[in-house]
């Protein structure tokens, strides 16, 4: 029963860190058209912005919008600098191949982890160094019990709750939130309409460079922080937003939950080293059953 | 309003816009007519900002609007319906036409409702689908949002690619009607490409023959309609 | 009918023989000028040039963007290592034989991703190349573990020795790598320039219109993972012979180090596939050689190459895609 619990635990707070991460990848895939696989290195660039600042004495939540700021900063100049350039050359003929139009920004995107991965390397060093955590690490006690569930996964599950509604609201509801799906489905048709599609894809970016930092901060007290930390929550929270439907936020996060929970009992009831081979089944087995992921529309699948 | 001069368009090797000259008038319908291939597509998308010109000139409104985005010459009261896939199937036919009102929140806040309400008033049958996915509607109601979402701009000049396109005679005559009426009521100027010269003469006031990129016969359109010849010659009929 | 198209076989076939012999003398006379150094990096140049050929033909001609070669290699490493321990087979024995274990799995990973395209393929693909390593550490009694299996490329055989005086170690290196460099390129010529190729390449650039000429793409583009496995798997054959075959020889970086390569040589062609090798296996002497009169803290030297090759990576796709052999070919595709 122990087990059990611990298990629904920490798949429950894995659970809500990769549904954000997942969060991230489909705002930029609804904003922009493209998986953003860099993702993890702005979170882990922005993580370790924040760690400076806390070990050089300011307040762990003046650090932690810091790092917000700055996920969103680096991700709006990832648009700027590669993206943009990127998108508006027609000139080449390797990109007339509709399969190497797709996979150039994939590998434009690889490219940018490798340098942030690098950047942060010479900046900071690839020792492991430690992150604080805002609220307590230690379970609930009731009745006796100490509980494997502790305010800090409150926290965490907390803020991806709100994390969602807002970017349901958003994208729903919102002018801006229309404009980055439109050019993201039709860039032409959103072009004639009005819409300043570089600037909505640039803002597309920047949110869910915030997103992603949100992540960083978020998983990191749990592990140690180090240039690679974050590439198995890449793996994990694109696997999860495949589950959920890479055009989905709900399904997202219930990708993202679905992932945790896996990983989580998989972990504690099988062994750690099965992990991989987990996401890796659950990915093959969305991919061959249900390409679309579980709440993803029709249309999910367009390249 | 908007005068093209010598306009050049180029794809690679293939010239698609040979030096054509011409005008739209003001609070006239000029039509574009000719075969497949004259260039009359390449013509509106050059001046929408899809295309960039190699030579020639388009002013609007006496600003030179060539180098421009689209996005920006849509500000500037141009708005484009481009042939084909004009709406975006995934939204609904309500955030199509919001699409189209979006620039203009800022600036005309208590305008957007009433705009939208209007394309409402125009084609009802989009009012009854406006929770509906675009991509669920007919043909002729996809060409009739596609309208919709260019006119909630509020443009001075609508640029039209033929918008009979796979479509029925009836639903083509209920479009064009609507164009022709809202044209005559509000002054709006329209630019209307078509393959079926015969229906864009019915309404149109002034007609411009394309052929091979060039423009052949730049007259009223009731002379056009009536000069037998040029239209066995260009237009088969 | 069957007549010309036997010529045009003969013809291609003759093309890639020539390209070859040419490609083998090169190695050799620039090989002798080399100093120990240089020679064992020319040998990883024609080790990872068959591995980064694997990316030419999956994704540069046929259009698949994979993440995961580097596991592909991992396969072909163990399966030489286990021949070679367990079994006492000679490399020029078992290294042939590993092709055939990278080819099912190129089978099985064609069949999973086939179906994919852009960047799930991307994404699966790599989720596979961190999944498939940690096999190793499930199965330790098989495959060790982190501590891997140790094997090396020997001792040349003594007619060798006799007939061409006895080699350095990096010498025998450089002389184990070239034969299969060598035929990998002249298979790699021979599919770019068939039939085969056309039709790849068909797939690539526009599947709708492919599918109408009567592609069959799905098992096309199974062929295409199956001989794609073979070079990587090859190449991690050889890789792992350099030494050590363990999860740490073949990490996800791996992957990305031939994707590099791949683009910024150019994606298209086999000359951009081999200057791709070259300059990322090069760089980090060549840095090292600029910048070796500036003091530079360890903490900058160990991840400057590392940066540089990513922000030429992005260089490349931003500014010319086609890479550097792409450039200069204007026509040919």
């Amino acid at each position: 029963m122990n087990t059990f619990l611990a298990a629904l635990s920490l798949g429950t707070s894995r659970g809500a860190i990769f549904a954000l991460v997942a969060l991230g990848l489909v705002i930029v895939w609804r904003g922009a058209g493209i998986v953003n696989f860099a993702q993890m290195g702005q979170a882990m660039f922005s993580t370790y912005i924040a760690s400076t600042l806390i070990t050089n004495g300011y307040s762990y939540w003046l650090a932690f919008f810091a790092a917000l700021l700055s996920g969103a900063v680096l991700g709006a100049l990832l648009d700027i600098f590669i993206m943009r350039p990127l998108s508006n050359k027609k000139q080449s003929e390797l990109l007339s191949s509709e399969s190497m139009r797709a996979a150039v920004p994939v590998i434009a995107s690889l490219g940018i982890l490798g340098a942030l991965q690098a950047l942060a390397g010479i900046i900071w060093a690839a020792e492991e160094r430690g992150f604080p955590s805002p609220a307590k690490q230690e379970g609930f006690t009731v009745a006796g019990t100490v509980l494997p569930f502790t305010s800090f996964d409150v926290f965490v599950v907390s803020i991806v709750t709100v994390a969602l509604i807002l970017t349901t609201l958003f994208f729903t509801k919102t002018g801006i939130g229309l404009a980055m799906r439109a050019t993201a489905l039709n860039q032409e048709v959103a072009k004639l309409s009005g819409i300043r599609t570089n600037r909505t894809r640039t803002i597309s970016w920047a949110i869910s460079g915030a997103a992603s930092s949100l992540a960083g901060l978020l998983i990191t007290p749990t592990s140690n922080l180090s240039p690679n930390t974050l590439d198995l929550v890449l793996i994990v929270g694109f696997t999860a937003a495949v589950v959920g439907g890479l055009d989905s936020p709900v399904g997202a996060v219930l990708g993202g939950f679905i992932l945790g929970m896996v990983i989580s009992f998989v972990t504690f009831y099988d062994t750690p080293e099965d992990v991989f081979l987990a996401i890796l089944a659950v990915l093959l087995a969305v991919l061959i059953i249900r390409p679309r992921g579980i709440l993803g529309s029709k249309d999910a699948r367009r390249v | 309003m908007l005068k093209i001069e010598n306009l050049v368009t180029r794809f690679g090797s293939v010239v698609a816009i040979d030096g054509v000259s011409m005008q739209a008038q003001e609070s006239k319908i000029t039509t574009v007519i000719g075969a497949n291939g004259a260039g009359k597509s390449t013509l509106l998308r050059t001046i929408s900002g899809l295309e960039h010109p190699s030579s020639g000139s388009i002013t609007w409104k006496g600003q030179s609007i060539i180098g421009k985005r689209p996005e920006d010459i849509v500000r500037l009261g141009i708005a484009h319906v481009p042939e084909g896939h004009a709406v975006i199937s995934e939204l609904s036919v309500e955030e199509n036409i919001s699409m189209g009102s979006l620039f203009r929140r800022r600036k005309f806040k208590s305008d957007i409702t009433p705009a939208i309400d209007e394309m409402y008033e125009l084609f009802p049958r989009l009012k009854e689908r406006r929770k509906q996915l675009a991509g669920t509607l007919s043909g002729g109601e996809r060409q009739m949002l596609a309208i919709s979402r260019a006119l909630v701009s509020r443009p001075q000049l609508l640029l039209l690619d033929e918008p009979s396109l796979g479509l029925a005679p009836l639903v083509v005559e209920q479009i064009i009607d609507s164009v022709n009426i809202l044209c005559r009521s509000t002054g709006l100027s329209v630019l209307l490409v078509e393959q079926n010269a015969n229906t864009a003469l019915g309404v149109a006031d002034h007609g411009v023959l394309l052929a091979l990129g060039k423009v052949v016969a730049d007259r009223p359109a009731s002379e056009l309609k009536a000069d037998a010849k040029l239209r066995a010659a260009y237009l088969g009929y | 009918m069957r007549a010309v198209s036997n010529l045009k076989v003969k013809s291609i076939a003759r093309t890639s023989l020539i390209r070859t012999l040419i490609f083998t003398a090169l190695i050799l006379l620039i090989g002798a000028q080399f100093d120990a150094y240089n020679q064992a990096q020319l040998a990883v140049v024609l080790i990872l040039f068959i591995g980064v050929l694997s990316i030419t033909l999956l994704t540069g001609i046929s259009g698949q963007l994979s993440l995961g070669q580097g596991a592909l290699m991992a396969v072909g490493g163990y399966s030489t290592a286990l021949l070679i321990t367990n079994y006492t087979l000679s490399l020029w024995v078992a290294v042939p034989l590993s092709i055939i274990s990278s080819a099912i799995a190129g089978l099985l990973l064609g069949v999973a991703a086939a179906r994919l395209r852009g960047p799930y393929l991307a994404g699966t693909t790599l989720v596979i190349a961190l999944a498939i390593p940690t096999i190793a550490n499930r199965f330790m009694s098989v495959f060790k573990g982190d501590e891997g299996l140790q094997v090396d490329v020997g001792y040349p055989p003594q007619w060798f020795s006799t007939v061409f005086g006895e080699p350095t170690y990096e010498q025998w290196q450089l002389y184990v790598a070239l034969p299969f460099a060598g035929v990998a390129l002249f298979f790699a010529s021979n599919i770019l320039l068939s039939r085969t190729g056309r039709m790849w390449r068909s797939i690539r650039d526009n599947e709708s219109a492919a599918s109408l000429a009567g592609v069959n793409f799905s098992r096309q583009k199974i062929y295409v993972f199956i001989l794609s496995s073979t070079f990587a798997g090859l190449s991690g054959a050889l890789y792992g012979l350099r030494g050590l075959v363990g999860p740490s020889v073949y990490p996800v970086s791996l992957s990305l180090l031939l994707l590099t390569a791949a683009v910024l040589g150019g994606i298209r062609s086999i000359t951009g596939a081999f200057i791709g090798t070259v300059i990322v296996v090069f760089l980090p002497d060549w840095i090292e050689l600029i910048l070796g009169n500036f003091e530079l803290s360890e903490q900058v030297s160990n991840f400057l190459p590392a940066l540089i090759s990513s922000l030429l990576l992005i260089l490349t796709v931003v500014i010319n895609p086609a890479g550097v052999a792409g450039a200069r070919l204007h026509k040919h595709k």
